[in-house]
């Protein structure tokens, strides 16, 4: 079952384009990477899957419905999380606070409940508290829950990205190069984290450049300049000629 | 509406715009050279003016060679400012505005303790009045509008056509990559705030000349200023010629028609409506 | 830690109340009730700007709020005879009004671009007030403004408030306390944290589901109805306004007070007004030279304490740690 398509999906910015005419679809439970090289366009469509930024041209449908253009915290209220390549926390809160702060549509507190304190929020609030501390017991980050976000080592920082895309109860999942710059410890404990959250039914967009995440992908979707110019099983994609020339051929990379 | 109103009109329409683009350029540099809101400006416009005043009236010199002296006192000032004021917050918003605030106080009460607070007048810079045609026009505010005008020209050349000038466009676009090819940025940000400086000197003095000195004169240049910026669009050089020429206009035209502050809120108003239509540059700005 | 310094800061702060309370019994100079009276109005103010602040929006407009407020309240009690109880309420509800319309068309404009445009809305707001003060014919400034309408419960309390500061410094005090204690509360519970959320990343806060553009107009929302409290408290002790109270200069000095307090905590609005408020008035005698004292503050301020005054206690606290750190043998720690 189609979880998520794009049809002709186009950007420009000014005179530049930055991802054309782009058709491609992830279906329920797969997970599939979007790679290619620097400059390619792959964040760009992250932002405009999740509306960061708004399509020139094309249609983003997502559970059967027309996303296309609308706004990023809808679009994570529908269910789609994403984390994102840099400056991806709230650098001046704890690790905790970073959490905590992203346990905001489940439960949602409305405005008067929060302001007078009453009961019912309270007992959210604790109960987001705990799922918090359960998740950075689960990644081992609990011991420096005080700690500033923004010192944590990177490889750690990406992992609780990723913990608090979690929090809006994701059914599809867009990583934005999820294991760049993670230990080798890192990326085994990530992969394995990914595994058992497909099995609890997310669907993941990958994007990487990282060639070791491939072989998690169920496909893989190569784009240069905007274009897609492959599509298949990472072993396919990876002895395609086009492919090869991409990433080989093309030193003007960004 | 007859020629001869019609052509003075027109004279302060292109006085007004050309001194507003003077404060607005400066005020344009700086924030987008240095990422500050210099509220400051409003006095350095205004200390520029008393300075004069001081060279002009109470020392005697020559009108023209006062304001010159002023511009260059105001201009060195600028490059206290930035090596002393600015640099040391450079990236901390929020103490850059409180140093630009106590610049403005203690630039305030140096002026009123040195001159005292009474309005003041600056002579004209050039008297008399050109006939033709039936037509009468201020010789004092075409020379102003002249001076500006030069001064504009000259600093169009400096930014198109000089080394530092291409840099200071160089890093109102992308500070980050203006640093990395190793321009010199603190270097680049003393030029632009030495230049501020002096063109706002520069508008106070002939603008005390025309209209008159007061303590406060700056903080209604300085709301023009920033009028003008939002209109022209973030980090638009041309724009602020634009924006400046329609304000100045409409400033020129509406104290025809209506009278004291109904004119600056009509003036506000026909800015919003502008807006509306066209927010290019800054609605449309993902800062 | 332990107990002693877990009470510290509730004890501190509940004397500081109750001096505050028997001021009137310690000093009888009306002006200088006066000059508390002000203080504590515009602690209001600075402290809802810091609310607003919160969100990553810089206002510098927050005067002219405070103006609608007053404005408002002073008109409608004036030309419609209603009580000052019941439309200071109201002009705090006219200035929360007022900050979403304009607020709204605003929230994709972010940082510095926005104070800039605040300037400018602020700009258009008191240009507004000057021309309908005109309609009702005040030129110079809107006089006659009722104050504060007696208490009177018959035999119990009788409360006048024309013409007495003692009524007015009490009354302020109390609504000070109040607007405080709720601004602190919401600042506290997940509204603040969500709104420091934006102010880090919109990006971030987005992605989680969180309304950027919703939650910015909130703090407006919050922030400009207790300015326009305190604006309308100000109109019904003042008596008389005029625009220029209102302007971009009062805006600017709002600003001021916040940042030398200090941006990052919430007693920073409240330390920063007071300091800079009251201490001016110790050096009265310097007349023209009175302003310089003021630059000096805050000359020192901006280049000794990044936190403001108000993290002038932390930041002894961490280089005192640092100094004890060295002293400490190695192999202890």
């Amino acid at each position: 079952m189609v979880l998520f398509e794009t049809r002709g999906l186009t950007k420009y910015f000014g005179g530049l384009v930055a991802v054309s005419q782009l058709d491609m679809h992830v279906n329920q439970g797969e997970i599939v990477g979007l790679i290619g090289p620097n400059g390619a366009g792959k964040t760009t469509v992250f932002n405009l899957i999740t509306g960061v930024l708004r399509p020139s041209e094309g249609k983003i449908i997502y559970d059967n419905k027309d996303i296309t253009g609308k706004k990023p915290h809808v679009t994570a209220k529908m269910g789609i999380g994403r984390t994102f390549q840099m400056a991806s926390l709230f650098a001046d809160f704890t690790v905790l606070e970073n959490l905590v702060a992203s346990f905001y549509l489940y439960p949602k507190s409305g405005f008067w409940e929060a302001m007078f304190n009453t009961p019912g929020y309270r007992k959210k609030e604790e109960y987001i508290l705990n799922q918090a501390m359960e998740i950075l017991q689960l990644v081992g980050l609990d011991k420096v829950k005080e700690e500033l976000a923004s010192n944590l080592p990177h490889g750690y920082q990406k992992v609780l990205g990723v913990a608090r895309a979690l929090a809006v109860k994701p059914k599809l999942l867009l990583l934005d190069e999820p294991i760049a710059g993670m230990t080798h410890d890192e990326i085994a404990f990530s992969l394995r984290a990914f595994e058992k959250m497909r099995s609890q039914g997310i669907t993941f967009l990958l994007v990487e450049h990282n060639m070791e995440i491939m072989s998690l992908c169920d496909r893989v979707i190569v784009l240069n300049f905007g274009n897609k110019i492959a599509e298949g099983l990472p072993e396919e994609v990876r002895q395609n000629e086009d492919v090869i020339q991409a990433y080989f051929g093309s030193e003007h990379a960004a | 509406m007859d020629a001869g109103l019609l052509a003075q009109v027109g004279v302060n329409a292109l006085m007004l715009s050309s001194m507003y683009i003077l404060m607005a350029l400066g005020f344009a540099l700086l924030l987008s050279v240095m990422g500050i809101l210099n509220f400051a400006h409003a006095v350095i416009y205004m200390a520029g003016g008393y300075i004069c005043y001081q060279l002009a009236v109470i020392y005697g010199l020559n009108q023209w060679l006062s304001l010159v002296l002023a511009a260059l006192i105001m201009g060195l000032f600028g490059l206290f400012l930035e090596r002393f004021c600015f640099r040391p917050f450079f990236g901390d918003v929020n103490r850059t505005i409180v140093m630009t605030l106590a610049i403005i106080v203690i630039v305030e009460s140096a002026v009123n303790a040195a001159v005292g607070t009474h309005v003041r007048s600056l002579p004209a810079f050039a008297s008399g009045v050109i006939r033709s045609g039936g037509v009468s026009l201020s010789v004092e505010r075409l020379v102003t509008f002249i001076i500006g005008a030069v001064l504009l020209l000259a600093l169009i050349f400096f930014i198109r056509k000089t080394k530092v000038g291409q840099q200071m466009l160089a890093i109102s676009q992308d500070s980050i990559g203006a640093a990395l090819q190793g321009i010199n940025i603190y270097r680049v940000s003393a030029v632009a705030t030495v230049i501020a400086c002096a063109l706002a000197a520069v508008a106070g003095s002939l603008m005390g000349a025309i209209v008159s000195l007061s303590p406060y004169m700056g903080t209604h240049m300085l709301v023009k200023a920033i009028v003008i910026v939002i209109l022209a669009g973030i980090g638009s050089i041309g724009g602020v010629l634009g924006a400046g020429l329609i304000l100045g206009t409409i400033d020129a035209f509406l104290p025809l028609v209506l009278s004291g502050s109904a004119t600056d809120a009509v003036g506000l108003g026909i800015v919003i409506l502008i807006l509306l239509f066209r927010p290019q540059g800054l609605f449309g700005h993902e800062a | 830690m332990n107990v002693k310094s877990k009470l510290t800061k509730p004890v501190g702060l509940a004397s500081l109340v109750i001096l505050l309370f028997l001021l009137p019994v310690f000093i009888k100079q009306p002006y200088y009730i006066h000059i508390f009276i002000i203080t504590l109005l515009y602690i209001i103010v600075v402290s809802s700007l810091r609310t607003v602040a919160l969100s990553g929006q810089l206002s510098v407009a927050h005067a002219a709020f405070m103006g609608i407020g007053a404005y408002f309240s002073g008109v409608v009690s004036k030309e419609l005879g209603l009580t000052p109880w019941l439309t200071i309420p109201l002009g705090g509800l006219a200035a929360m009004v007022i900050a979403v319309i304009i607020g709204y068309p605003f929230t994709r404009v972010r940082a510095i671009y926005f104070s800039m445009v605040s300037l400018f809305g602020g700009m258009v707001i008191v240009s507004l007030i000057s021309v309908a003060q005109k309609w009702t014919g005040a030129t110079a400034g809107l006089t006659g403004i009722p104050p504060l309408s007696p208490i009177n419960i018959p035999g119990l309390i009788n409360i006048t408030f024309l013409g007495q500061k003692v009524p007015y410094y009490y009354f302020t005090l109390l609504l000070t306390t109040v607007c405080l204690l709720v601004l602190y509360r919401i600042e506290h519970s997940r509204i603040g944290m969500t709104w420091k959320a934006i102010a880090q990343s919109h990006l971030v806060a987005s992605s989680v589901g969180i309304n950027e553009a919703g939650f910015r107009v909130l703090a407006l929302a919050v922030g400009c109805f207790f300015a326009g409290i305190a604006g309308a408290s100000y109109a019904h002790y003042n008596l008389v306004l005029s625009p220029g109270t209102f302007g971009f200069l009062p805006s600017i000095f709002l600003v001021m007070y916040m940042l030398v307090g200090g941006r990052d905590r919430f007693a920073g609005p409240i330390i920063g007004t007071a300091i800079l408020m009251i201490v001016p008035e110790f050096f009265r005698g310097l007349k023209e030279f009175a302003p310089l004292i003021l630059g000096a503050i805050m000359v020192i301020v901006v280049f000794l304490m990044p936190q403001g005054i108000a993290g002038l206690f932390d930041q002894i606290k961490a280089k005192y740690g640092q100094l004890r750190q060295r002293e400490v043998p190695s192999g202890t720690v």
